[in-house]
């Protein structure tokens, strides 16, 4: 059994519900008719990938041939407005990681790695030589088995956004580049390297599928511990072992599961199953590297507000320092970026953690309650993201349907409305559906950290003492939105 | 106190939060006259943010210094065009249809309070759909509300936590 090989990749600490009786959610497969069929139809993954595989090829085509104005090109509109609006809004609150099932960007890699679009290749061997791939196969290096890379991939992206959503080309370049990187880290490494490693949605997505309201979990953890097979890690007949490194047996997180349903597929005892559940049921950060994560995606909400959305001239001359020449201050716009990001909110943080630790007790160690106290930000930032894609869609929404019909920004008139007047949805009441959302962001922040507190310290008193500093401070950076987003 | 009206202490924190803003910052000067310039460039205004009372009445002169630019107000109906170093600004009224007129400058009551977004509706460069600039019309409630009932929140959901004394040791809640 090389159990101890694939559960390697996993995070530490992992533990599952004893049954599903302590699991406080809706076991879809058993209520839903015929999901369980079409999660289990291989072909279904496939097709959802071709689909969007041969959508992503027109942008990508667009992107170097169609218009340069970017609200005239459809892999800016799409991408940067639908796209981001439905993945961060409505995808991964509800269905997790379910863009992952479908994501164009690893698909033909997964396809070269398995010399297969749908069927599994059997192999003869034990382990993970049930099921033979085509590469070299290796191991992603142990040192780098976190989310450092997509980490900082985010931030070069962020820093570069205001070209990256702005210029046709620039999307395109980067996008043909993450599935040029996938391919080829496909040939070297085996399975998901790209998507769990390096690829810079993956990122936030792993953060933000925390909150979602549906799960893939085993209904009964005994029956898997019990049963020694472990299909789901190491494929067979029916399917390829988790190409994510999860083990879904233990799996209490929603983080690292891509949602490719192969351990659905696999388990000879249909004990996998997806849950609906309560918002925010998985509240465990498991390292710095995931505590940095929800530091970077809240100061990245805040920076894209104020550059984007903003009215000051000056952040958009810097953030768009490229177009004007002015080098110098993009260098100081993106530095600004990366030091908040990386040093003055966690610093923030630190403190908060530093003054609730020394007014509740010092058992628990420093590392501890910043870590843990760090979901805070989880969903301050998922809403804050939320509010901040609102107006995005209300005030940009136009242009679907425009380039919906003149995709390349040329003339056409596909669908008959390319002459859809650019023309803001109740811009005037966006504020009125942001400042609720940041509100459920506090709240839910409240919430769950009051939870990870009580099981930091027994006594109610120093557990509230302990995560006050965190909610002072999550309020204040709520107050700060609310000013951005309607002051 | 019962359980469950327990429960609605953070919600009533968050009410009363913000209420007590709105009503602590609900004073404003009496109106007036006002002619404002704005300059449009590549991808911003100037001023970037206009303030106001409720009741002011603006006179907004528009220039542009560089190519054809858009001020589109939300939530005034009011959609205009200047080219680049011409007095005239071609304004129309977004509710009645395509019909432009030659004016001046815009006028603009000022009668609801909060914040308003006037935003380029000319394709003028690659930043394009993000130039924009504020009116604030004081006293602006939602921003008051809005942060009342954040610190309000806090508050009631402190008050609400601090009266459960239950503890759960991690031990007992992971085992």
């Amino acid at each position: 059994m090389k159990l101890d090989v694939v559960e390697a990749h996993a995070r530490p600490a992992a533990r599952a519900p004893a049954s599903v009786r302590d699991w406080p959610g809706v076991d879809l497969l058993r209520r839903v008719p015929g999901l369980r069929a079409l999660l289990r139809w291989r072909p279904l993954q496939f097709w959802l990938m071709w689909f969007n595989l041969a959508v992503f090829a027109v942008f990508l085509y667009a992107g170097l041939f169609g218009s340069p104005v970017g609200s005239r090109n459809i892999i800016i509109v799409f991408v940067w407005i639908l796209w981001w609006f439905l993945l961060i809004a409505l995808l991964v609150p509800l269905l997790s990681r379910f863009w992952c099932t479908m994501c164009p960007l690893p698909s033909a890699g997964e396809w070269l790695q398995r010399l297969r679009f749908i069927g599994v290749r059997e192999g003869a061997g034990p382990g993970r030589q049930r099921t033979r791939m085509f590469g070299m196969n290796l191991e992603w290096p142990k040192p780098l088995r976190n989310i450092w890379l997509q980490n900082a991939g985010f931030l070069c992206l962020a820093c570069c956004s205001a070209l990256l959503v702005t210029r046709p080309v620039v999307s395109t370049v980067v996008l043909g580049g993450m599935i040029v990187l996938a391919v080829a880290l496909s040939l070297v490494f085996r399975q998901r390297a790209f998507c769990m490693y390096l690829c810079p949605v993956s990122g936030f997505l792993s953060l933000y599928a925390m909150s979602a309201a549906t799960a893939v979990r085993v209904r009964d953890a005994e029956l898997c511990r019990r049963h020694m097979e472990k299909e789901c890690l190491f494929g067979s007949r029916e399917g390829y072992g988790c190409p994510w490194y999860q083990y879904v047996g233990t799996m209490t997180r929603n983080n690292y599961c891509g949602m490719c349903f192969e351990c659905l597929k696999t388990c000879p005892h249909d004990n996998v199953t997806v849950y609906l559940r309560p918002m925010f049921s998985d509240t465990h950060l498991k390292g710095v590297d995931e505590a940095f994560k929800a530091f970077i995606m809240t100061v990245l909400a805040l920076a894209y507000s104020v550059t984007l959305l903003g009215p000051w001239g000056t952040v958009k001359d810097w953030a768009n320092g490229p177009e004007s020449g002015q080098w110098g201050h993009f260098a100081l716009y993106s530095a600004g970026i990366v030091v908040i990001c990386l040093g003055v909110f966690p610093g923030l943080h630190l403190l908060a953690s530093w003054v609730g630790r020394r007014i509740a007790g010092m058992e628990a160690s420093l590392r501890d309650v910043f870590v843990r106290y760090a979901y805070a930000w989880v969903p301050v930032g998922l809403f804050a993201w939320i509010a901040f894609s609102v107006p995005l869609i209300a005030v940009n929404g136009a242009y679907i349907l425009s380039s919906l019909s003149d995709p390349l920004g040329r003339g056409w008139d596909l669908a008959g409305t390319a002459g859809v007047a650019w023309h803001p949805i109740v811009p005037d009441r966006v504020a009125y559906v942001q400042v609720p959302l940041l509100l459920a962001g506090l709240w839910f922040a409240l919430r769950t950290t009051w939870s990870l507190a009580q099981r930091l310290y027994p006594d109610a008193r120093r557990a509230i003492s302990s995560v006050l500093p965190t909610w002072t401070l999550a309020t204040g950076v709520t107050a700060v939105f609310v000013f951005f987003f309607v002051g | 106190m019962r359980r469950g009206m327990a429960k609605a202490i953070p919600v009533l924190g968050l009410l009363a939060g913000a209420a007590a803003a709105v009503l602590l910052f609900a004073g404003t000067d009496p109106p007036q006259d006002r002619t404002i310039t704005v300059f449009a460039r590549q991808y911003a205004y100037e001023p970037s943010v206009i303030r106001a009372n409720r009741g002011d009445t603006l006179h907004v002169k528009l220039v542009s210094l560089d190519v054809t630019h858009g001020f589109y107000l939300e939530g005034h109906d009011v959609d205009a065009a200047v080219l680049p170093q011409q007095a005239k600004i071609l304004v129309r009224r977004p509710s009645q249809g395509d019909a432009e007129t030659e004016q001046d400058e815009i006028v603009v009551r000022t009668d609801r309070p909060g914040k308003y977004r006037y935003r380029c509706s000319h394709t003028c460069g690659a930043l394009h759909p993000f130039m924009a600039g504020e009116l604030i019309v004081a006293p602006n409630h939602l921003l008051h509300a809005g942060i009342g009932a954040s610190a309000g929140l806090l508050l009631g959901f402190a008050a609400f936590v601090s009266r459960r004394p239950r503890a759960k040791p991690e031990a007992s809640r992971e085992a």
